[in-house]
């Protein structure tokens, strides 16, 4: 440890601080320990003239560490930090003392012992500062491929962006076309132009770019490695022959594995699968792209009833919205008005979800041709039954509606369930192999759900449409291209920097027990079989200290997180 | 004067730490005695710094971190949680009581759950008075 000179700096805060702890008696206090060269206490440390303040003691009193004991670290350690760079020393040599959302804030009633609270906290920053070492980030080349999982629109939008800028494109898609679920839909809502015109537009230009590689019948299998660098290991199904395995070597990946309808027959009431009658809206769309609306009977129906969020929207099932499926009805309606004018359409909802651009115009235009709209309560699904040999019709449906208060029976000869949209049952195995986070939904985690909605909180890994969250056509088209965005922007810059912060081993201590190599989620850390040493790749690490507090050599260590820093700290918070 | 127990918190940084500054941003209040230290992932926590702790005059000592299947790091929290129980094991051996040591979940949303936590850590620490470590090992020492 070189002969430390700290500055220490207790931030005011207006008086968020100041008004509970006692600043100018903490400064009091640790102006008189070891070390402390200088304690200033001041309004605002975060302003200009407070970061000027520290620049200013850096270069005049020569200090070479920096203790900040002001609001959390997640909320200005970068600051602070930056000002040591200002000052001239090493960003790292910086520490800060959370004395506001940590103590302040959370003991307004007992002004002593926050400042006692106060002062073990910035004790603690002081006694850690003089364990901190410099450390410098790292650079690393950044490969211009991208792995781009799913040929759904998401995924064939993203690659054509990156291919487009001139970057190679690895496309895998599990089945053996491509489009996706897109690829099963007739018209799109509310402008109601041909998904097949969307897709057949993606696919004639990605078949004319030749950085695109199109590996159908394949999943990924394995990814190691780190953001610009990593390794991917994709199995392709050729008919009954052994998969065959490639690596591929990518800078980035780009999830877009879609999502997969909700089973039907788990609502056992509606009749799904029992009753001839009772279709999905995946099963109705494929009559629609036939271009033949009628009954297992080969008859036209004569009534057609709708029923809307089947899965979503409910307590046993998914709690929420499917976002599609309302503005999919109504165009149900639409094309089943124009092919069958005398067909009697109505539409069973809880909510109509008219949320986006043109959708409240095309509920409007809907009404307008006689499609019958009734609304029932959350908890009260509508109830299916045969109808007798006096009806005119095939079924009865009896509905609790809910603006009349009545309950009605309508007739119907065909039932289209709108089934919501739920995460596809390998969405795990997916997560667990991209080393990503899915909700208890089974939906893909951003890295910010507003700030950052394509990252994730893996460098290199970004994530886009449905795979997310249930989404409409162009949210998913415009998060493609954002992923695809923020890819071109890394690769422009060319290298990657990685932050300094990571473990290292020392292999005079290391016995090679390997150990650490198992426990790494990254695997980061790497046996060397000549030298009988384990070793870690700095730019693979992420800096979580698992190995180093499972070494059971204590030859690991973890930088900015080593064990004299956290002793210190221990000591400082109890003495 | 009455006896104010000292508690020191192993907060992971993703999840419970950040929970910890939500409680603050929130301004849900708790017994000021917990001096929070940081880690990255609760897997960073070497048993022996929870030792060390109580040997250098904690009460009590409680680790947060991100609930299970929620780890920054994907897993990290199940080793903190398998380590867990062997630290128990050796304390208890020891003659240090259980409650003087736990371990939590707290995620980032959860400010009012931190509150909690400390709260109730707080009062149970303090029905229990004072550790003896700290004294019994400066009396080792003295004797030595």
């Amino acid at each position: 440890m070189q002969n430390c000179r700290i500055g220490v700096y207790v931030c005011n805060c207006g008086t968020n601080i100041a008004h509970i702890v006692d600043a100018e008696a903490v400064k009091e206090a640790v102006s008189k320990l070891p070390d402390v060269t200088i304690a200033r206490s001041y309004r605002y440390m975060c302003s200009n003239p407070g970061q000027e303040m520290i620049v200013k003691d850096i270069q005049e009193l020569g200090l070479n560490r920096v203790v900040v004991a002001a609001c959390s670290p997640r909320m200005h350690e970068r600051t602070f930090r930056n000002a040591c760079k200002t000052g001239g020393i090493n960003p790292y040599l910086c520490e800060m003392a959370n004395i506001r959302e940590q103590c302040s804030w959370v003991h307004v009633a007992d002004k002593l012992a926050a400042t006692e609270k106060a002062l073990a906290l910035t004790n603690a920053a002081i006694n850690r500062v003089r364990y901190h070492e410099p450390l410098d980030p790292l650079t690393a080349e950044m490969c211009p491929t991208t792995l781009v999982l799913g040929g759904g629109i998401a995924g064939l939008t993203a690659a054509l962006e990156l291919a487009m800028a001139g970057h190679p494109v690895y496309l895998v898609e599990k089945s053996d076309h491509l489009g996706g679920n897109l690829a099963r839909v007739d018209l799109t809502a509310p402008y109601l132009d041909s998904a097949r015109d969307l897709l057949t537009e993606r696919l004639v230009r990605l078949r004319q770019n030749p950085n695109i590689s199109v590996m159908l019948n394949s999943q990924l299998k394995d990814l190691t490695g780190f953001v610009g660098n990593y390794s991917a290991t994709v199995a392709t199904h050729n008919g009954h022959e052994l998969p065959q395995e490639k690596t591929l070597h990518v800078g980035n990946v780009i999830v877009a594995t879609g999502y997969k309808e909700f089973d039907a027959s788990r609502i056992t009431h509606y009749g799904y699968g029992k009753l001839p009658d009772v279709i999905t809206s995946f099963e109705f769309e494929e009559m629609l792209r036939a271009g033949r609306i009628q009954l297992k009977s080969g008859r036209p129906p004569q009534y057609v009833a709708i029923i809307h969020c089947v899965g979503s929207r409910s307590k046993e099932f998914h709690a929420y919205c499917s976002r599609v499926c309302c503005m999919t009805a109504l165009k149900y309606a639409h094309e089943i008005k124009s092919a069958l004018p005398d067909c009697y359409v109505s539409d069973v909802y809880i909510d109509m979800h008219a949320f986006g651009k043109g959708h409240e115009d095309f509920y409007k235009k809907s009404s307008e041709v006689k499609t019958l709209f009734l609304m029932y309560g959350k908890n009260e699904r509508p109830v299916i039954r045969k109808a007798g040999p006096g009806d005119d019709c095939q079924m009865l449906i009896e509905v609790d509606e809910k603006l009349s208060g009545e309950r009605i029976e309508i007739p119907a000869d065909m039932v289209i369930l709108m089934v919501g949209m739920e995460a596809r049952p390998d969405a795990g195995e997916v997560a667990r192999l991209v080393n990503i986070s899915a909700d208890k939904d089974g939906w893909f985690i951003e890295s910010h759900p507003k700030l950052d909605p394509v990252a994730t909180t893996t460098d290199g890994i970004y994530i886009a449409g449905t795979c997310v969250a249930p989404k409409d056509i162009p949210d998913t088209v415009a998060q493609a291209r954002a992923a695809a965005g923020r890819i071109l922007a890394k690769i422009a810059k060319g290298k990657i920097e990685i932050e300094g912060v990571f473990a290292e081993v020392n292999e005079d201590l290391c016995s090679g027990c390997r150990m650490c190599n198992e426990l790494c989620p990254y695997s980061a850390i790497v046996f060397d079989e000549v030298k009988k040493r384990s070793h870690v790749i700095p730019a693979a690490c992420k800096a979580c200290g698992a190995c180093v507090a499972a070494c059971p050599s204590g030859a690991i260590k973890g930088r900015h997180f080593t064990d004299q820093q956290i002793y210190a700290q221990i000591e400082g918070v109890l003495a | 004067m009455s006896y104010e127990p000292k508690i020191v918190g192993f907060l992971c940084n993703w999840c419970s730490y950040t929970g910890a500054d939500l409680a603050g941003t929130s301004r849900i209040q708790y017994p000021p005695n917990i001096r929070v230290i940081r880690v990255m992932c609760t897997a960073r926590i070497d048993p022996t710094f929870v030792v060390d702790a109580l040997a250098k005059g904690a009460d009590g000592v409680l680790i947060c971190g991100c609930h299970p299947g929620d780890c920054h790091y994907s897993e990290g929290n199940y080793k903190a949680m398998r380590r867990f129980p062997l630290l128990k094991r050796l304390l208890k051996s020891y003659g240090i009581e259980d409650e003087r040591v736990r371990l939590e979940w707290v995620s980032a949303s959860e400010g009012q759950r931190f509150a909690d936590v400390v709260t109730d850590m707080t009062e149970r620490v303090r029905g229990l008075g004072p550790s003896r470590v700290h004294a019994t090992l400066l009396t080792d020492q003295r004797e030595r």
